[in-house]
């Protein structure tokens, strides 16, 4: 048995059958949910606190202290399930979703339970054409043998799930945009605080949870909370889904141990590079998340690990000036969505981080100034300086543009442009250079001032 | 005044998901999922379309309006009957979908979101559509039809070819698709 052998969530991928109530009961399914449903829900928080379970959607925040944040007594709590996995590299939730629906609705009964909950909602992907029928038919199922509704497992808790498609906007991935959504509207985020937790969807306490971090419930219960913690390392508990893509030689998604290094994760888990070529940069986390170059991939890929081993750099706005996160805080990198995209020694990082800031420049909701613009300028003067129109000052300016998004806007999405663009800026900067050194604009300037010379008296 | 008229399939979802929301809510929160029925329908969100659903919601039609437009999956302008979405982010721009693009575009002679004069093809560059390992990726809908539940992975030039010869043939290559 290999050091990565041990499976919760992924068990039974690419097992055509999982897919089904009877097969997913036949290996022990849904008899967490029919333990919780009489459980007492304080029980329950306490075992997934235990746990170590910190959210798999991209912030890492510990899943029990979120659910410590309903307000005690609250007679209305919503749950709802983020399955608007859209962050470019990512498609690990997508994989659950499609392999195996059952462990997500039994972990969305027990935290249910363990919340008070009546009625929860999956936003699932407007995109997910695939998974969208085969969830829907899980959930069916489940509704079928009494699993789901009124008085489930025969106990007297009831709970229903539905299904809410999400219609193509990256920014209902970011939890208060995504209840925007729901309630039936723009996705647009909200200022926190207030936290959802506190009030969220119709104003009411709400938990947002992610796919993969509602899948491990039911191995937590059956096993506790302990034993969850005892997997993982440091402040995390559990193993990680991760999805590679990119330049190696096996794509895929895979569920590791929080140990997983870069390195171990390109070489052991997926087979080396393709053509044997070298690596040049890894993204570790869905294309937000500042990339590391090949000096940076002996870190284990987990939350703290990323955010603070010494062997990432620091992230700088200009070559010896940190990038400063809040109160001094500096920035190395992130685990972000478990989407890890691998480049090799060909690949043009200029023209990746066009294509990253592309990307954002048209998911920005377009609420706040310094991200609805900056995102737009940001894609403009990369891809000049790209497509060979740099000019002098360009790379001061990309900087100066993202360190103005960067912190000043109502969610995320300004700061998931602006990191990696420092970064890229932090740790390819010569690839950047050269371009400007190169360009058309810069030639043409050089030979009209050497003409003004010549035709000087 | 509109001819048009939702479906009585869509008044029967609506019926079904009505006692799943909260009922000061309700209205508001159908607003999404009666735009995509109402698109399977008739192919396209556009004013008219806009007016009828926000009349059967008694939502304003400003509000269904501006939710319609916040979302790409909703077509505002006509589409043809194929309408082929090729994701060009990172995962599939590092393994090619430029060039797989610019022979979508070569071929069919359009551009980014045009539609072939027959009216057969819409070509669209999408963003990631959360399959990066097996880029570059497409999906395929059928104006007018259920969704198509496959991804078209691994796409080259090659590969693309026999995708659009098979649209140009019409039908969808469901043996491409994963």
């Amino acid at each position: 048995m290999g050091w990565f052998d041990l499976k919760i969530i992924s068990r039974h991928f690419d097992v055509p059958e999982a897919k089904d109530l009877d097969y997913y009961e036949r290996h022990g399914g849904y008899a967490s949910a029919r333990k919780a449903v009489r459980m007492d829900p304080a029980a329950i928080q306490a075992e997934v606190k235990t746990s170590n379970l910190r959210g798999r959607g991209g912030a890492g925040f510990p899943t029990g202290i979120k659910w410590g944040f309903v307000p005690k007594g609250a007679q209305t709590v919503y749950l709802v399930v983020n399955a608007d996995e859209s962050e470019p590299g990512t498609f690990k939730d997508r994989h659950i979703l499609y392999w195996n629906p059952h462990s997500l609705v039994e972990g969305m009964i027990i935290a249910a339970r363990a919340l008070g909950v009546r009625n929860a909602y999956i936003y699932i992907r407007g995109e997910m054409l695939r998974e969208h029928p085969v969830l829907q038919r899980a959930v069916d199922q489940a509704y079928a043998k009494g699993y789901l509704g009124e008085r489930v497992f025969g106990s007297d808790f009831s709970v229903d799930i539905t299904i809410y498609r999400g219609a193509g906007a990256y920014i209902c991935g970011e939890e208060t945009a995504l209840l925007s959504s729901l309630e039936g509207g723009r996705g647009w985020p909200r200022l926190k605080p207030p936290f959802p937790a506190v009030k969220g969807l119709w104003g009411q306490p709400t938990i947002v949870n992610n796919v993969e971090t509602l899948a491990n419930l039911p191995w937590i219960l059956e096993n506790g909370g302990k034993a969850f913690a005892d997997l993982g390392m440091g402040r995390s508990g559990g193993l990680r889904i991760v999805s590679v893509c990119g330049h190696v030689n096996r794509p895929g998604v895979y569920e590791l141990p929080l140990t997983v290094t870069g390195r171990e994760l390109i070489e052991d888990v997926c087979g080396g590079m393709k053509g044997g070529r070298k690596v040049k940069g890894v993204i570790p986390g869905g294309v937000s998340m500042p990339l590391l170059d090949t000096s940076e991939l002996d870190v284990p890929f987990e939350f703290d690990a990323l955010q603070t081993d010494e062997r990432i750099r620091e992230v700088e706005v200009q070559p010896g000036v940190k990038f400063d996160l809040g109160g001094g805080k500096t920035l190395r990198s992130m685990a972000g969505s478990g989407g890890v995209v691998v480049m090799d020694e060909n690949t043009d990082m200029v023209s990746a981080c066009w294509r990253i800031l592309h990307f954002f420049a048209d998911e920005s909701c377009g609420q706040c100034t310094p991200c609805r613009e900056g995102t737009g300028w940001l894609v403009r003067v990369v891809k000049r300086v790209d497509q060979g129109q740099g000019r002098p000052g360009d790379i001061e300016l990309i900087a100066s543009i993202a360190d103005g998004i960067a912190g000043n806007t109502i969610c995320a999405l300004g700061d998931a442009a602006a990191w990696p663009t420092l970064a890229f800026l932090t740790k390819f900067r010569d690839e950047f250079e050269a371009k400007i050194r190169s360009s058309t604009f810069v030639a043409q300037q050089r030979a009209a001032s050497e003409a003004a010379l010549v035709g000087a008296p | 005044m509109t001819t048009k008229q939702l479906s009585p399939e869509i008044e029967a979802r609506i019926q079904e998901l009505w006692p799943r929301f909260p009922p000061q809510n309700v209205a508001k929160a159908l607003c999404i999922p009666v735009l995509y029925l109402a698109q399977q329908q008739f192919g396209i969100v556009d004013d008219e379309v806009v007016d009828l659903v926000a009349a059967r919601l008694d939502l304003p039609a400003a509000h269904v309006k501006g939710t319609a437009t916040f979302y790409t999956m909703f077509n505002k302008q006509p589409v043809g009957r194929y309408h082929l979405q090729l994701c060009t982010n990172i995962a599939c721009q590092i393994t090619g979908a430029y060039d797989v693009l610019d022979r979508c575009k070569q071929r069919l002679g359009v551009g980014n979101h045009g539609t072939t004069t027959d009216g057969n093809v819409t070509l669209s560059e999408v963003e990631c559509l959360a399959a990066c390992g097996f880029g570059p990726v497409a999906q395929i809908a059928e104006r007018g039809k259920p969704d198509i539940p496959l991804y078209f992975e691994n796409l080259d030039v090659a590969r693309m070819e026999k995708l659009l010869d098979a649209l140009a043939e019409g039908r969808v290559p469901t043996e491409l698709g994963s």
